[in-house]
């Protein structure tokens, strides 16, 4: 097949003007892997279980499903799943005949719908991150589906599922390349899942190649490093090598493993946590008032909550599981998940903001834990497993993972601020500038703890007693700023402080800041926020690296 | 003491006086109903709905005197690099929004509000924390806002 030209002009990061011209390029359409509608169907077929499950539960005394089944008409049951199974997997070939995707210069198209058709264009400068997800189903035929957020809210990722694991690996490595900046050339399409992968060639223009350390660990197993800039090795694959000479694999970004989280601290971290405390207490209750009341109705009334409990431990013990930390020149890569495996690519400059938070429990262990907001992450019901940088770490492993997404906070002993953010308060001696003592009567328990601190690069927001947080706000990636007060505050005055991110865990505030203090942090913050956009790094990270584009 | 509502370089513009109208209207329907229910059924069934008629009207005397001063209270102000609104009375909030954090904005106008010659103009970063919403301007006065915001977004542009 042949190589598409493409002949865009390169744009500057930024510049609203410049569009990628769809028509004028040749895209070349690919499908998802043809499996994809046997993986998608189980989805209906489970539903229909599950519902058949639930009305011979709560079927009647008559005519419930047991009853049918039992009967001399149990194949009609049999008869009706199976309908619902070729109904969904029907659909589901459908569906999949409808879905191409194709990446362009600049963009990924993915045309989707039966009905209702759907063609959604994410800009690659856009890019927020790239998910490879496998959920357990697709496990077994070596699927993967593959999301890429871009900032639109929520449901404004692009959802291309699913693929052969090779290929999901490559489509990663190019979107990731050209959303770097990289010139990347087509080499050939990858018929679905029908060829080996092989495919494309990251060939830097002008742009460093991503160096890393001796061993390069690509998906096809260990890569020879390319040596020079601009001529990127032949790696060759595992099956076979492609076809065309100029064909060479696309240069996965190499990643250096930072920490991986042991089992047994994850486990011991989830008894420890909130989550588990709330659920022994509520049970303790529960089983309280059955011995008091000697009703069992009380048990069943609260299983639900019980249960919904039960459920959020067990998923984040499922989707935190063997958590794998790495660094890459193309971001931090996290690889977790025992059901459902995730691994997560977050491009530099991509995180909104940080926020490392030790639960009462954990304080014995100095354990935290590092969630971020990144756009595009937030609002979906996967927020919680997506959003999480480390699930559970000693402080150091805490403080690296900060270093990986925030490297420079612009002070000379960034180990103190952070360390008195973590745990200080107003009675140690520190750069933050805490609440004063007349708001222990709004915040008892925790007023020594509210305070802020300003570096070159970020905004340290430090708050709780119980739970202890310190949140890290990137100058550069503040949305607004906002100061509130109540009646009770303007008495003692004072005012809160907060930091407008986007959705996502990290709410960063401040509260209770004596009122001059406030409106200086507020004032100044705008400019600081001004002045760090200006001097902020390039959209695509790989291009210009080291001069910066000032404003 | 110094207030943090009030940057020493800012002059704030207020909104038109007729919002006051056109937050009092819906007050007084959704309000006046159950107190003109209660009432009736007060005189006509039994004294104590008395109480129904009279939880609403004493919320209703309250929005009267407090509406008008919230009203007073808001005010935005154009800066070089942000825009600056704030509002409240009792409690105070204040937001700032640099023009290139600006993802888009919005200019809204109901029944009551094109009746009365208001429209509001809310602007969106992508936070959803961001409420910045300016009510009760003039179409005139919220066109140009408007447009003024736009470009100056254009020209600040800095994705997220």
């Amino acid at each position: 097949m042949s190589t598409p030209e493409h002949d865009l002009e390169q744009s500057g990061p930024g510049s609203a003007a410049q569009r990628a011209q769809p028509d004028a390029e040749e895209l070349d359409w690919r499908r998802v892997h043809p499996v994809t509608p046997l993986v998608r169907g189980w989805a209906v077929v489970g539903a229909a279980i599950v519902i058949l499950g639930q009305q011979s539960l709560d079927g009647g005394p008559r005519g419930g499903v047991v009853e049918l089944i039992t009967s001399e008409y149990w194949w009609t049951v049999l008869a009706a799943l199976a309908a619902v199974a070729l109904v969904g997997w029907g659909y589901s070939v459908l569906a999949w005949r409808m879905t191409t995707y194709a990446i362009g210069e600049e963009t990924v198209h993915l045309r989707r719908g039966i009905l209702f058709r759907q063609q959604r264009h994410a800009r690659l400068d856009r890019l927020q991150s790239v998910d490879i997800r496998q959920p357990l189903v697709a496990r077994f035929f070596g699927l993967c589906e593959l999301t890429l957020e871009t900032a639109g809210g929520t449901d404004s990722g692009v959802a291309i599922g699913f693929l052969k694991g090779s290929d999901a690996d490559e489509l990663r490595a190019e979107l990731l390349a050209r959303a770097a900046g990289l010139k990347v050339t087509k080499a050939r399409p990858a018929e679905a899942g029908t060829q080996p992968a092989s495919g494309t060639v990251a060939a830097p223009v002008g742009a460093p190649t991503p160096e890393g350390g001796p061993q390069v660990a690509g998906p096809h197993g260990a890569v020879e490093p390319t040596g020079a800039p601009g001529a990127p090795g032949a790696p060759d694959t595992a099956a076979g090598a492609p076809a065309d000479a100029h064909a060479t694999a696309a240069v996965e970004a190499p990643q250096v493993p930072v920490l991986t989280v042991p089992l047994g601290r994850l486990v011991a971290s989830v008894v420890r946590s909130g989550a588990m405390i709330t659920l022994v207490l509520w049970a303790l209750a529960v089983v309280v008032v059955m011995i008091v009341t000697g009703e069992f109705a009380v048990m069943t009334a609260s299983l639900p909550a019980v249960l919904g409990a039960g459920g959020y431990l067990f998923g984040r013990l499922t989707g935190e599981f063997d958590f794998r930390v790495a660094i890459s020149p193309d971001g931090v890569r996290l690889r977790h998940g025992m059901l459902e495996t995730r691994s997560q690519t977050i491009p530099p400059g991509r995180v909104q903001a940080v926020r490392l938070v030790q639960s009462v429990l954990w304080r014995g262990r100095d354990w935290w834990r590092v969630q971020v907001n990144v756009a595009g992450y937030g609002g979906g019901e996967s927020d919680d497993k997506n959003s999480v940088l480390l699930p559970v770490g000693t402080r150091e492993e805490a403080l690296t993972v900060l270093s990986l997404v925030l490297p420079d906070l612009g002070v000379d002993e960034p180990r103190r601020i952070l360390d008195a953010g973590l745990d200080g308060d107003s009675r140690t001696e520190s750069a933050y500038v805490a609440a004063p003592r007349r708001t222990r009567i709004l915040d008892p328990v925790a007023w020594r703890r509210n305070g802020f601190t300003v570096t070159g690069r970020a905004l340290l927001l430090r708050r709780g007693r119980m739970v202890k947080i310190l949140d890290v706000v990137p100058h550069e990636r503040t949305q607004s700023l906002g100061l509130s007060q109540g009646p009770w505050q303007r008495r003692l005055g004072v005012a809160s402080f907060q930091a407008h991110s986007t959705q996502g865990p990290v709410g960063p505030v401040a509260s209770h800041l004596d009122a001059a203090d406030a409106a200086r942090l507020m004032a100044e913050q705008a400019t600081r926020a001004r002045t760090a956009r200006a001097a902020a790094g390039p959209e695509r990270w790989m291009e210009n690296q080291g001069d910066r584009p000032g404003d | 003491m110094t207030s943090p509502f009030e940057p020493h370089d800012v002059t704030w513009n207020r909104v038109s006086p007729r919002l006051v109208t056109a937050m009092l209207v819906p007050a007084a329907i959704s309000l006046g109903i159950p107190v003109v229910v209660g009432v009736v059924l007060a005189v006509t069934v039994s004294p104590w709905f008395w109480f129904l008629a009279g939880v609403p009207a004493a919320f209703l005397l309250w929005s009267l005197l407090l509406v008008p001063r919230q009203v007073r209270a808001i005010g935005y102000a154009e800066r070089d690099d942000d825009l600056l609104i704030r509002k409240g009375v009792l409690f105070k909030a204040m937001v700032v929004v640099p023009y290139g954090r600006m993802q888009y904005v919005d200019v809204e106008a109901g029944p009551l509000d094109r009746k009365l010659g208001l429209a509001k103009v809310q602007l969106h970063t992508a936070s959803v924390g961001t409420d910045a919403q300016i009510p009760g301007l003039p179409p005139d006065e919220a066109a140009r806002l408007r447009d003024r915001l736009a470009s100056r977004g254009e020209a600040r542009l800095a994705g997220l």
